[in-house]
C-alpha cells in the first residue's frame, strides 16, 4: 500500500470511474476531468480533454466527496504516546477523512483561544482540523467556559465530548450559546443510572457477567436535554446515539421542528452485545455496545436519516493501556481508518444500505451538522474528493495503520476496501 | 488412573459450551480422586514434574488452598502469585505476568480475576503463542466459576449415587438457588451445569437481584419469593449476599433480606423431607442462611463440597494436563 498522496497533477482525467455525490444525489459512472484542484467536467465519456492530461483508468472505483468526521480524540497534546497531531492527520488521510473534528480533551483541554490557536499551529498539513471548544472549563462540568471569546475563534461549536450532570448548567449554556451561531454537542447519559456499567443491560451482559447499565442511562438523559432544547433554541447535536429508544425521541424531537441532529458511531453499527463473549477490550465504549435490536434501530435510523451522520469517535490509547481485562479498559477504539472499509462491507456491499445513503451519512450529514458546506463531487466545485477502491485486501497491522496505537478488535484482520487517492483544499 | 477418558479440551473457561459426556467425564475422575483422598498416602503421581501457577489476581484463601492441595495431591509443582506482591503495580499487564508464569515452565495456570474475560483473555494469548499452557478459571468477575459448579454437580450426584456419580442422576431434581443471582459467577455456572443434567432449576431473589434477563438462560424458572422456588425441592443452594449490595439501592436492608429469603429449618419445610443445602461459602450466618442450619449435619453439605472441592481440582487438573498428548 502506497502512501496517499497529497497532491495532484495539474490537469486529470478520471476514466469511467464511479461518481458518488449525496447532495445532488448522483451515482453514475463517468469521465471526470479535474483542472487545478478543480472539478472542470463530469460526462459519461469525454473526448475534449487538454494536452498533457493525466489520464488514470479508474472503472470500478469511486469518487466522491471526502469523508468529514464530527468527533475523534487527538493524543497530543498531552498523549503524544497514543498519537500525533502527524499520525492523527496521516490516520484521517488514510481513512478518506478531508476533514476531522477534534474533541476537546487533550491536555490541557481545548477550553481557551490560546489552546486552539495552538492545535491549529501545531497541525501538520493534510486533511482540514476542525475543533470542538470545550463547553466548560477544564471540562470539568462546572463552570461554562469563555464561550463568547471562543465563538471569535474557528472552533466549528461547542462540547465537552463527556456527559454534563448539571442541567441547569446545560439550560444556562444553551441560552449563553444562542447568538454564537455555533452548535452545540451532548452525550446523553445519566450518571447515577450508568452505574459503572461496561455492557447495555440484557441477557448477553448477564450471561457475560459484565456490570450493565440499562438503555435509560441514556434515554432519560436525552429526554431531559431534548426539554431543554424545546424552551431555548439553540441547535444542538447529540453524540453517540446508542438505544433504539433514542431514535424514536430523536424522531419525535425532529418532527416538534427542534434543532437538534444526531450521530451514532460507526462501532455501534456494527457491533452489539452478542460480541461481548470475547471480552475484547477493543470493544469496550462508552456509551456501551447495545443490544442487538439497538443496533438494528440505529442502522435504520441513519438509512433513514433520522441519525444524520456517523462518527469514527477515533480514540487511540497504547498497548499497554487496553492490555486489561473488559471491564477495567479505557472505553474507545481506533475508527479512522477502519470506518469505510468496514461500513463498505457491511451496508453496501451487502444491500442493506445504497452507496449515497452510506456517503450522505460520513460526509455530508456531518458536515451540515456543523452548518458547514458539505464537499461535493460535482462540476465548478474545488476538489475535496476521494477515490476509494472497493476491493483491494489489506491486514490490519502496525505496517497498514497510520496510527501510533493499534487498538481495534479488527487487529490482524482483513479487511476490504481501500481510498486510494485524497484531494484535499488548499487552505 | 486406569480408566480411558476421552478430554479434549484446552482450558477450561467456563461450562456454557461443557457437554453430557465432559460432565460425567470429570464426575468419574473426580470419584477416583476422592477415592485417592482416603488412602493413608494420599498423593498419586499423576502430575509429577508439571508446574501448576495459581494465579490469583483477586484475593483468595479457600478456592486457591483447594487448588494448590489438589496440585499437590498430583505430586505437581505449585507457584503462588498474590497481587499484593506481585508486579502488576509496577507498569506489567495481566499478559506479562502470564508470560512470567509460562517462562519459568507453568504446565497449568489457574487464573482468578475480579473482572470478566481475563482467564480467556490469557487463554489467547498463551494459544496464540503456542504456548500449551492449560487454562482454568478459578472464578472472574460475575461470568464463571466452573470448579465450584462441578464440586457443586458432584456433590449433588454423590448424594444420589455415591458409587456411581452422573448427571443423569439429577433429571428432573427440583433444585433451588436462592439469593443474589445478579453479582453470582457461582450461580451463572450452576446454571449451565444444572440445565444440561436435566434439573427443574429454580431461581429466587429479589428483582434487583434476580432480573428477568435470566429467564434467557433456558430451563430455569425465576420466583421473586421463596416459598414456591424451594416448595418441594430436593436441594437448595444459598448465595453470599455481599454487604455492599444495600448502598447501591438494591435492597432495603439485611433484616427485610433475611425476612424474605433468609433459610432457616422452618421455611425448609415446604422442601422434600430429605432436602439438602449447599452454599458455596463464605457464609454469612444469620443472612442467608441462619447460624443453627449452617451447622446442622442432616441438612448442610457444605463440609462435603469443601472436602469434595479438592477431588474435582484434581480431576481437573488431571484431565487438562493432557498426558495423552505428550507421552
Amino acid at each position: 500500500m502506497s502512501r496517499v498522496p497529497l497532491s495532484a497533477p495539474t490537469c486529470e482525467l478520471l476514466r469511467q470511474v464511479r461518481v458518488l455525490d449525496p447532495v445532488s444525489q448522483t451515482d453514475a459512472i463517468a469521465d471526470v476531468l479535474l483542472v487545478e484542484g478543480s472539478v472542470v467536467a463530469i460526462a459519461p465519456q469525454l473526448a475534449d480533454i487538454p494536452a498533457a492530461t493525466k489520464i488514470t483508468a479508474a472503472a470500478g472505483q469511486i469518487l466522491a466527496p471526502g469523508l468529514v468526521d464530527l468527533y475523534a480524540h487527538s493524543g497530543e497534546p498531552g498523549h503524544e504516546e497514543r498519537e500525533t497531531l502527524a499520525s492523527l492527520s496521516a490516520a484521517a488521510a488514510a481513512g478518506g477523512f478531508t476533514r476531522l473534528t477534534v474533541l476537546p480533551n487533550t491536555q490541557p483541554p481545548l477550553d481557551s483561544p490560546a489552546a486552539i490557536a495552538q492545535m491549529h499551529r501545531d497541525w501538520p498539513p493534510g486533511a482540514r482540523l476542525q475543533l470542538w471548544a470545550a463547553l466548560t472549563r477544564g471540562l470539568a462540568g462546572e463552570q461554562m467556559t469563555e464561550l463568547g471569546e471562543l465563538a471569535a475563534t474557528d472552533c466549528v461549536g461547542f462540547s465537552d465530548g463527556q456527559p454534563l450532570t448539571d442541567l441547569n448548567l446545560v439550560r444556562r449554556l444553551l441560552e449563553y450559546a444562542q447568538p454564537l451561531g455555533k452548535p452545540l454537542a451532548f452525550v446523553a447519559s445519566d450518571r447515577h443510572l450508568h452505574n459503572h456499567g461496561v455492557a447495555r443491560e440484557g441477557p448477553q451482559a448477564i450471561q457475560a457477567g459484565l456490570p450493565a447499565s440499562p438503555a435509560s442511562t441514556e434515554t432519560a438523559a436525552l429526554a431531559a436535554l431534548l426539554e431543554l432544547v424545546a424552551e431555548v433554541d439553540t441547535p444542538v447535536h447529540f453524540m453517540r446515539l446508542s438505544t433504539a429508544r433514542s431514535v424514536e425521541l430523536v424522531a419525535a424531537a425532529k418532527a416538534r421542528g427542534l434543532p437538534v441532529t444526531a450521530s451514532t458511531t460507526w462501532l455501534h453499527l456494527l457491533r452489539d452485545t452478542t460480541a461481548l463473549t470475547d471480552y475484547d477490550p477493543q470493544l469496550r465504549l462508552e456509551p456501551p455496545l447495545g443490544n442487538p435490536r439497538d443496533r438494528a434501530a440505529l442502522a435504520a435510523a441513519v438509512q433513514q436519516g433520522v441519525i444524520e451522520a456517523i462518527a469514527t469517535d477515533h480514540t487511540p490509547y497504547t498497548y499497554e493501556e487496553t492490555t486489561v481485562a473488559f471491564a477495567d479498559a479505557p472505553p474507545g477504539a481506533l475508527g479512522l481508518e477502519l470506518a469505510l472499509p468496514l461500513l463498505w462491507q457491511e451496508f453496501v456491499a451487502s444491500g442493506q444500505w445504497s452507496a449515497l445513503e452510506l456517503w450522505r451519512s460520513l460526509s455530508s450529514a456531518p458536515a451540515r451538522c456543523l452548518g458547514t458546506p458539505p464537499p461535493r463531487c460535482a462540476v465548478g466545485e474545488a476538489a475535496e474528493l476521494i477515490l476509494f477502491d472497493p476491493q483491494p485486501e489489506w491486514v490490519v497491522d502496525a505496517a497498514n495503520l497510520r496510527s501510533l496505537s493499534g487498538n481495534t478488535a479488527w487487529r490482524g484482520a482483513t479487511l476490504r476496501g481501500r481510498v486510494q487517492r485524497l484531494w484535499l483544499l488548499s487552505s | 488412573m486406569t480408566q480411558t477418558v476421552t478430554w479434549t479440551r484446552r482450558h477450561l473457561l467456563s461450562l456454557a459450551t461443557f457437554s453430557p459426556t465432559e460432565y460425567d467425564t470429570v464426575l468419574q475422575t473426580a470419584a477416583s480422586f476422592r477415592e485417592v483422598l482416603t488412602r493413608r498416602t494420599k498423593k498419586v503421581p499423576a502430575l509429577q514434574g508439571q508446574v501448576v501457577a495459581n494465579l490469583f489476581f483477586e484475593p483468595s484463601t479457600r478456592t486457591r488452598s483447594s487448588f494448590e492441595l489438589a496440585a499437590k495431591r498430583l505430586s505437581a509443582d505449585t507457584l503462588n502469585f498474590a497481587p499484593g506482591t506481585s508486579s502488576l503495580t509496577k507498569g506489567e499487564t495481566i499478559l506479562d505476568t502470564a508470560n512470567t508464569y509460562w517462562a519459568m515452565g507453568a504446565n497449568i495456570m489457574v487464573v482468578r480475576h475480579r473482572q470478566a474475560g481475563v482467564p480467556q483473555a490469557i487463554a489467547q494469548a498463551m494459544d496464540q503463542l503456542q504456548t500449551g499452557v492449560r487454562l482454568l478459571n478459578a472464578g472472574d468477575g460475575q461470568h464463571a466459576h466452573p470448579s465450584q459448579a462441578l464440586l457443586d454437580l458432584f456433590t449433588l450426584c454423590t448424594q444420589l449415587d455415591w458409587e456411581q456419580p452422573h448427571c443423569q442422576l439429577l433429571q428432573g431434581k427440583k433444585i433451588a438457588i436462592i439469593g443474589d443471582i445478579l453479582h453470582s459467577r457461582v450461580a451463572r455456572s450452576n446454571l449451565w451445569s444444572l440445565v444440561a443434567a436435566g434439573a427443574d432449576v429454580h431461581l429466587a431473589g429479589p428483582p434487583t437481584l434476580l432480573p428477568v434477563e435470566f429467564a434467557a438462560f433456558s430451563g430455569v424458572t425465576l420466583h421473586w419469593e421463596l416459598s414456591p422456588a424451594i416448595a418441594d425441592a430436593d436441594f437448595v443452594m444459598a448465595l453470599r449476599l455481599q454487604q455492599e449490595r444495600m448502598s447501591a439501592h438494591l435492597l432495603p436492608s439485611l433484616r427485610e433480606y433475611r425476612q424474605q429469603f433468609g433459610l432457616t429449618r422452618d421455611r425448609l419445610s415446604v422442601c422434600q423431607p430429605t432436602v439438602k443445602l449447599l452454599h458455596p461459602g463464605p457464609m454469612n450466618r444469620g443472612v442467608e442462611v441462619s447460624s443453627e442450619l449452617a451447622d446442622a449435619p442432616d441438612i448442610s453439605l457444605v463440609p462435603q463440597q469443601v472436602t469434595n472441592g479438592v477431588a474435582v481440582r484434581m480431576a481437573l487438573l488431571y484431565l487438562l494436563s493432557n498426558r495423552g498428548e505428550q507421552a
